[in-house]
């Protein structure tokens, strides 16, 4: 339980930003379906609050626990159970906007995926604690490669793309935080840069020659680096071959899968109607739920994915800016506390967790004022939908067990 | 490189870097909002407040479709449609004002202003984009909307190619029709690149060659005021152009089609195949009753669409791939070729029964369709007078087993492959086949004898009757029927030079194809055929008369020809429905294919109806 003698230890920014983010989402939740035209979603806020109950009693109980209880044989069974639920979703989940992302009792639904990416960060935590490895060594990266990729495809199977990244991004944090060399990891990237970079000869030759010359530097052992080289010459020659050996429709699906703006007359329209809707907020917004351009376009995804370019036009780029702000306090205060714990479990756990909002607020943000492409990720704590609330509070939850309890090791 | 040792109280190299990372990342976003909002925030509040940013789709025009002389089958013509933009601002404002205008609008269109809010209550979840209300709008419309024009916020006349078949009801089923996508399909993914509300091909080349017809849809991004167009937004977003789908020249002779479907009379069903034996290319394929594939072009209306698809006669139905026929006598040479191929008969063999008009099997009575009977024959006379009780006694001889194996041979259960959409497959049971409809040893020996002469069970379709004549006609080949001459509108010359992975050689003897040619040649010219009537001046033809019986009325004529004999140039397969008897009523229809094909008529008067 709860005991008192930490509870001073509680980091009070993180728990500010996090209320304050929330009261802001249930605030524009409702702005957002508030148009006569969203007739239907007039009452969706009060699920929201709803939610927002369930999740604060989940984070609450997930910050009580000591931690240390998560780590080893539980974080594999809670880690089975997120899987388990992927696998079901993709047997008889329910299909939203294309893909197969939900899974339902009755009138419930909840998206797995969301409570994938927490149980994942246990793992892996809990994986990468172990201090008598070499992190260094590829054989001891297999174990959270694979812990990672596993729901990684599960979810790419949906498919969705924008979840399963960020899976990839996770564990590229974890694993820079748990010690591996940033070089490591720039290595781990180049066969994703390379496969992007073979249809063009010139840009991928002076990849290769990046690489060359990065790979003479780092002076890393043999064995890795002929993987590196390997890899990378096997993937960059391969894939050109293989595309140009796929029939139009295959192609086509690919295309289709890794941009879905690119065909669709929708996505790229999308991104103009939140760019106007941002930039005519001005300085200081046009007032809340004085906005005009969430009356028009991304029907379904406003008070969802496009809620940020509500709060752009309502609130301008003060509010904007605030909300910001707030996202980068609570992003920060996570590091600080993963840096501060004593414990090598605590201080993963802290980093995960921290990394799953920073991907998403990233994604989601960037994706609003037109920097990254349309991908369907909610903003965490803003956006309608309960199971994001949830694991968003189960995430702030682990991070305050960790604050709470720094001294430990 | 070893893990950094961890001190106590952690990670400060790694927090530092993070940190700094996290900084820049949310620094960008500041900036980025202050791009936005400050220093272009008056444009952008403009662009909310007075404009509206749409997107204009540039419809491509379907590729031509020509026949193989370069006569017009169908093309495109610029045509109005009225599309309706939902997300005006009149109607983000004040949902209610869309029932004013489609209550306004729907007279001025001449349709139902519920099917209209239906259509705008579907597409609008499914894309941004202004929803098409009608296509094909006549110009005093137009102008009517015009002067209305205030009324009716977010309507537009946009300008649209309209697919046009110029003769009509000419072909409709072999080139098809175009409609416009359903939802189901829409949700597809091989179906990503289309739009609620876009034409496809249904039916036909239109439906086969769809991706080659089709073209690419272009896109524009206009910024619309109230007062109408202002110009492309920004700068931002590029015009993609249109590209215009591919043209297709067909195999078919328009001339020989327009015979085939002439020489049916008005009301008459059936269809006619007309094939190259030389490399498989079809010289017309027709269906009759046919259908306008224009109605199709501007919407139809789901009464009109109940008539067409069934209506008793059921127009739509392709009947030439789509239907399958007892092949009645028809498949009486095939019968022979089995027999002469496995050695159960030679051109000289005489039955122990000649014909008296009726064969006893068992305790049943197999009747021949002259009541007098034929007297004894051997093949030849058997297929030119076309004797029921010399087959029947074939059939027994060979038996189901051999007979079956042989038809098998010439793929009689299976899809000719023509390049069609929903090509219905034939049948030419087995013992197997029997065994497992009526179970083993509940099916009597008999079957056999409707078999050999092409009735019971047996079924198919004209299309593959057509490839049966071309076979015998070619000796021995089995051409993969096909519609494409040429892709492209400066095509590829054509080569002559047949493709070889169209056909498939039946090894076959050429002194039984022998004797079957030379009766089926004297079927038409011997005074004592049946098939008389397909006779063709300075011609020699060669066929074979049919007349299947059927459980729902009236026997189907049904005549198979193939053309000159010497060196054979077309083959043609004739099916009417319910129309009696082969040699009245089906042969004459194979005259007048041929004399289209053989003795064209000048090519003045063909022009003359191409222009309509």
């Amino acid at each position: 339980m709860l005991s008192p003698r930490f509870s001073p230890d509680i980091d009070r920014p993180l728990l500010l930003a996090t209320l304050l983010l929330t009261l802001i989402g249930i605030a524009f939740v409702f702005s957002a379906t508030s148009m006569p035209s969203a007739a239907a979603e007039h009452g969706l806020y009060l699920k929201q609050i709803a939610y927002l109950l369930l999740a604060i009693l989940a984070g609450g109980l997930i910050a009580a626990v000591p931690y240390r209880i998560y780590e080893g044989k539980t974080s594999y069974l809670l880690y089975a159970v997120g899987l388990g639920l992927l696998v079901l979703t993709l047997f008889i989940g329910h299909v939203g906007l294309g893909a197969q992302r939900w899974l339902g009792w009755g009138p419930i639904k909840i998206q797995p995926s969301e409570l994938a990416k927490v149980a994942t960060v246990i793992l892996l935590a809990s994986q990468l604690a172990d201090r008598k490895k070499d992190w260094t060594q590829i054989k001891n990266l297999v174990g959270p490669v694979l812990t990672a990729a596993v729901p990684c495809l599960l979810v790419l199977k949906q498919p969705d793309l924008g979840t399963a990244i960020a899976f990839v991004a996770i564990l590229f944090t974890m694993l820079y935080w748990a010690g591996l060399p940033f070089l490591y990891l720039f290595f781990m990237i180049t066969p994703i840069a390379n496969v992007a970079l073979s249809f063009f000869t010139p840009a991928w030759l002076l990849f290769l020659g990046l690489l060359a010359v990065i790979l003479y530097r780092s002076r890393i052992r043999l064995l890795p680096l002929l993987l590196v080289v390997g890899v990378n010459l096997v993937v960059g020659i391969a894939t050109p071959q293989i595309w140009n050996h796929l029939q139009p429709y295959q192609k086509q699906r690919i295309t289709t899968f890794l941009d879905p703006g690119a065909d669709a007359y929708g996505a790229g329209y999308q991104i103009i109607q939140s760019k106007i809707a941002i930039g005519s907020g001005q300085v200081f917004g046009k007032g809340f739920l004085h906005g005009t351009q969430k009356a028009l376009a991304f029907l379904p995804e406003q008070h969802t994915d496009f809620i940020y370019s509500v709060v752009g036009e309502e609130t301008g780029f003060l509010g904007a800016a605030l909300v910001a702000s707030l996202y980068l306090l609570l992003i920060l205060r996570g590091i600080k506390v993963a840096n501060r714990a004593r414990n090598r479990f605590g201080g993963l756990l802290a980093i995960g967790m921290t990394s799953i909002f920073l991907y998403h607020v990233l994604v989601n943000i960037w994706m609003t004022v037109g920097l990254a492409p349309v991908t369907g990720l909610p903003l965490p704590l803003l956006s309608y939908g309960g199971s994001s609330l949830v694991a968003s509070f189960l995430q702030v939850g682990l991070i305050q067990n960790v604050a709470m309890r720094w001294r430990e090791y | 490189m070893r893990a950094d040792p961890i001190a106590l109280g952690g990670w400060q190299r790694r927090e530092r870097t993070l940190t700094i990372a996290v900084v820049g990342i949310f620094a960008l976003v500041i900036l980025r909002l202050f791009v936005l909002q400050v220093l272009e925030g008056s444009r952008y509040r403009e662009l909310s407040e007075e404009n509206r940013i749409r997107v204009e789709v540039l419809t491509a025009p379907r590729g031509e479709i020509r026949d193989r002389k370069g006569r017009l089958l169908a093309d495109c013509v610029p045509s109005f449609t009225v599309t309706l933009d939902p997300f005006d601002k009149a109607y983000t404002r004040a949902p209610a004002r869309l029932d004013s205008t489609l209550a306004a609008l729907a007279p001025m269109l001449d349709v139902d202003p519920e099917m209209l809010r239906d259509k705008i209550q579907r597409e609008r979840t499914i894309s941004f984009l202004p929803i098409r209300l009608k296509r094909n709008v006549d110009m005093k419309s137009v102008a009517v909307l015009s002067e209305h024009r205030d009324q009716l916020p977010g309507v537009q006349v946009e300008s649209e190619p309209l697919r046009r078949y110029p003769l009509g009801l000419m072909a409709s089923h072999l080139l098809g029709y175009v409609g416009e996508i359903s939802d189901k399909e829409l949700a597809k993914p091989e179906y990503a690149d289309y739009l609620s509300g876009d034409l496809m091909g249904r039916m036909g080349i239109e439906r086969r060659y769809e991706r080659l017809l089709r073209g690419q849809d272009g896109k524009r991004f206009l910024e619309v005021n109230a007062l109408g167009r202002k110009g492309d937004f920004l700068g931002e977003k590029h015009p993609v152009l249109p590209r215009r789908g591919t043209d297709l020249e067909l195999t078919i002779d328009l001339d020989v089609q327009r015979a085939a479907e002439d020489a049916f009379e008005a009301g008459a069903r059936g269809a006619v195949v007309a094939i190259d034996p030389r490399n498989g290319e079809v010289l017309a394929l027709a269906s009759k009753p046919n259908y306008d594939p224009n109605e199709f072009s501007t919407g139809i209306t789901q009464e009109r669409w109940n008539e067409l698809s069934g209506g008793g006669n059921y127009p739509l139905f392709n009947r030439a791939i789509q239907a399958a026929y007892p092949p009645g006598s028809t498949l009486k040479p095939f019968t022979a070729l089995a027999g002469l191929e496995t050695g159960a008969i030679t051109a000289g063999t005489y039955f122990a029964q000649s014909c008296t008009g009726e064969y006893r099997f068992g305790s049943r009575v197999f009747g021949c369709w002259k009541h007098e009977g034929h007297g004894s024959l051997a093949v030849h006379g058997a297929i030119v007078q076309s004797c029921d009780v010399y087959f029947y006694q074939l059939g027994l001889r060979i038996g189901l087993e051999r007979l079956a194996d042989f038809m098998s041979k010439l793929e009689l259960s299976g899809r000719t492959g023509i390049d069609l959409p929903q090509e219905r497959r034939g049948l030419f049971p087995d013992q197997a086949w029997y065994d497992h409809r009526f179970g083993a040893g509940r099916w009597s020996r008999g079957i056999i004898l409707n078999l050999a002469i092409g009735q019971g069970e047996v079924g198919l379709t004209p299309v593959k009757l057509a490839q049966l004549a071309a076979f015998i006609a070619n000796g021995g080949t089995l051409w993969r029927p096909h519609l494409i001459r040429s892709i492209g509108s400066n095509g590829l010359p054509r080569s002559g030079a047949p493709d070889d992975s169209m056909k498939q050689v039946v090894a076959i003897s050429d002194r039984s194809l022998r004797i079957v040619r030379d009766a089926m040649e004297a079927v038409v010219s011997d005074p004592q055929g049946t098939g008389g009537q397909a006779r063709v001046d300075s011609v020699t033809v060669a066929g074979k008369t049919g007349t299947a019986q059927n459980p729902h009325g009236k026997d189907h004529a049904l005549f198979l020809c193939f053309a000159p004999v010497e060196s054979p140039r077309i083959a043609v397969a004739v099916l009417v429905e319910n129309a009696g008897h082969g040699s009245t009523a089906a042969a004459p229809i194979a005259r007048k294919v041929l004399q289209a094909f053989f003795h064209p008529a000048p090519p003045e008067s063909a022009a003359v109806v191409t222009r309509r």
